[in-house]
């Protein structure tokens, strides 16, 4: 029973998933309107067959801007999350295959990472870069290095110790080749489990920087400033900030259904309880 | 072709250096075997993982340990990856553990083939296939494609042992290779090996805890106690005519030998930290007099059966 449920989240994450991923696509070659018209006649329209979701206070078609949006919050945070594991999972491998003072190096720079709240240091990063998409890409980046790199060389600490591994050493291999091919294997689930994790906190981090202004910059439309301009007619046209709202809660529930998905299917004791 | 000589091991241990291996001196020679018995903590392990190179982190090493004339124990650490594998091969306790579970035991064999000898992969496969039939696993009824978890204990230990030959090595280190198997399959894997070391010439270092499994297999046996060789001699030798009370407490602890009920030794083997003065045995032996805690006995005997006793069972 519990694995129908289990395999039943994978499907729909990955279908809530992939939707996300086909929007972003579709609305780079065509949206309902141009997510930029401006239509000063029909502004603040409410859903209609003519306007799904709706018109913004200049008349833009919500629906057209969401789709659009998708772009900046999925490309912020994918190449977020590439740059922290790019960067963390090899760090937390070489701190895992090294223990002494370069394993101590690497954690206590994770930790002094640690000790400031990442979404405010996003956000002093971005103010002092100044704000835009590809800064916004680096600041939430740069906080997922420790990330990966904690809980890689957590799990890679594990392995470590396992018989395989030294059972490897008596056959005569190096760390960087017991690395490669007995420890990461090992822990690729949980890395991938992190992965869509990480994405998803990279999205919701994507809309906190552009709703205060210093993520994606109009008129590229964004989830995040969409929820900032609906905060003026929340009484007047509260589904201004419904709509951009259920998209990101969509877009993170769908990653973190996936990536409780992937858990079991790439456990192998699960697999072989199947 | 292995020559251990005095071998002296400290770890660090609560903040100071401890002796876990105290002057273990033997010789290999090709196509012999040599057991090494003891309980744990006696310091077996420790004598294979300071002969392959893999202390832990922060142990000190003096003596010598020369392999085909080669000092391992100053031996860099590509040197020892060269010899790890290729020419020493290692099996180890818990088949379950030694192998990974995410890869099929044909790739798992092969692997050393293709880090040592650079085998083309499918040359790799085809000897794997061999060698897994050799230990007697056919791959017409156990598939090379299978995973460690799809296997008995047994048959994984057979996949262990695989591995530890791929590369045809010189020598053969087996830690306890039967003790986490059932009681029926143990017998068939300590034949697999004797009759693999017989064929192939290696010389073979059976560590086991039961005395009663080296007196079917090896040539020659050392029994060590707290990190030090307290008898040692030719297997039949010693059996005839045990002289270490400790090693006679071991044999009458083994259930295969006595074929009744095995008789616990009292005690505990002394953790390194608090080793008594003189014989470390001394307190949880029966023959104790006063003069076995003044000095440590040393190794004493007319020929190759030698023992560390003031006050034998019998002269050795």
């Amino acid at each position: 029973m519990r694995n129908i449920w289990r395999s039943r989240s994978l499907l729909l994450g990955a279908a809530v998933t992939l939707a996300m991923v086909a929007t972003a696509l579709v609305s780079l070659v065509w949206t309902p309107y141009p997510p930029t018209a401006i239509d000063i006649v029909h502004r603040l329209a409410l859903p209609s067959a003519r306007h799904l979701l709706g018109t913004d206070p200049l008349g833009r078609d919500v629906l057209s801007m969401i789709m659009s949006g998708s772009q900046s919050s999925l490309s912020v945070a994918l190449i977020a999350v590439v740059v922290g594991a790019g960067l963390g999972i090899p760090l937390g491998a070489l701190a895992a295959a090294r223990p002494g003072w370069l394993d101590d190096a690497v954690m206590r720079a994770c930790d002094l990472a640690f000790a400031f709240p990442a979404l405010l240091t996003a956000v002093m990063i971005t103010a002092l870069a100044g704000p835009g998409g590809s800064r916004a890409m680096l600041a939430i980046g740069i906080f997922n290095i420790p990330v990966f790199a904690r809980i890689t060389r957590g799990s890679a600490r594990g392995v470590w110790s396992r018989d395989f591994v030294l059972a490897a050493r008596t056959a005569g291999r190096g760390d960087a080749a017991i690395t490669v091919s007995h420890v990461l294997p090992n822990i690729a689930a949980v890395l991938l489990v992190q992965l869509t994790i990480q994405f998803a906190l990279a999205i919701v981090a994507d809309a906190g920087l552009s709703y205060v202004g210093l993520g994606t910059q109009p008129p590229q439309p964004s989830w995040g400033r969409m929820l900032n301009d609906a905060q003026t007619f929340i009484w007047r046209a509260p589904f201004l900030a419904v709509f951009p709202g259920l998209a990101i809660t969509l877009a993170v529930l769908g990653l973190n259904l996936l990536g409780d998905g992937l858990q079991d299917l790439l456990d192998p004791r699960l697999r072989r309880a199947r | 072709m292995l020559e251990v000589d005095d071998l002296t091991v400290t770890l660090p241990m609560g903040g100071q250096l401890v002796p876990v291996l105290s002057g273990v001196s033997f010789g290999l020679p090709r196509g012999e075997s040599v057991g090494l018995v003891g309980e744990s903590g006696s310091g077996k392990s420790m004598t294979a993982l300071a002969i392959m190179g893999l202390l832990p982190e922060g142990a000190r090493v003096s003596g010598r340990v020369a392999f085909d004339g080669r000092d391992l124990l100053a031996a860099s650490e590509a040197e020892l990856c060269a010899i790890r594998g290729r020419r020493i091969g290692m099996v180890f306790q818990e088949p379950m553990t030694a192998l990974n579970p995410l890869l099929s035991i044909g790739a798992q064999v092969a692997e050393p083939l293709r880090l040592h000898l650079r085998l083309a992969r499918p040359d790799a496969q085809a000897r794997a296939r061999r060698l897994l039939e050799r230990v007697g696993l056919p791959p017409a009824r156990i598939s090379p494609d299978l995973y460690p978890h799809q296997l008995s204990g047994g048959q994984r230990q057979r996949v262990v042992i695989a591995m530890a030959l791929a590369c045809g090595p010189d020598l053969l280190i087996a830690d306890e290779p039967t003790t986490a198997l059932d009681v029926t399959v143990q017998a068939q894997v300590l034949d697999l090996l004797a009759e693999l070391a017989w064929e192939t010439g290696m010389a073979l270092l059976l560590i086991t805890h039961d005395l009663g499994v080296v007196s079917e297999t090896v040539g020659k046996v050392l029994v060590m106690y707290a990190g030090r060789v307290v008898e040692q001699g030719p297997t039949a030798e010693m059996f005839a005519r045990m002289s270490h009370p400790y090693t006679r407490a071991l044999l009458a602890a083994s259930p295969r030998e006595t074929g009744g009920r095995p008789v616990a030794i009292p005690g505990q083997v002394p953790d390194p930290l608090h080793r008594p003065s003189g014989c470390a045995f001394a307190p949880r032996c029966a023959r104790a007099q006063a003069d076995c805690v003044a000095s440590v006995p040393p190794l004493r005997g007319a020929g190759a059966h030698r023992a560390a006793c003031l006050h034998p069972h019998v002269p050795p």
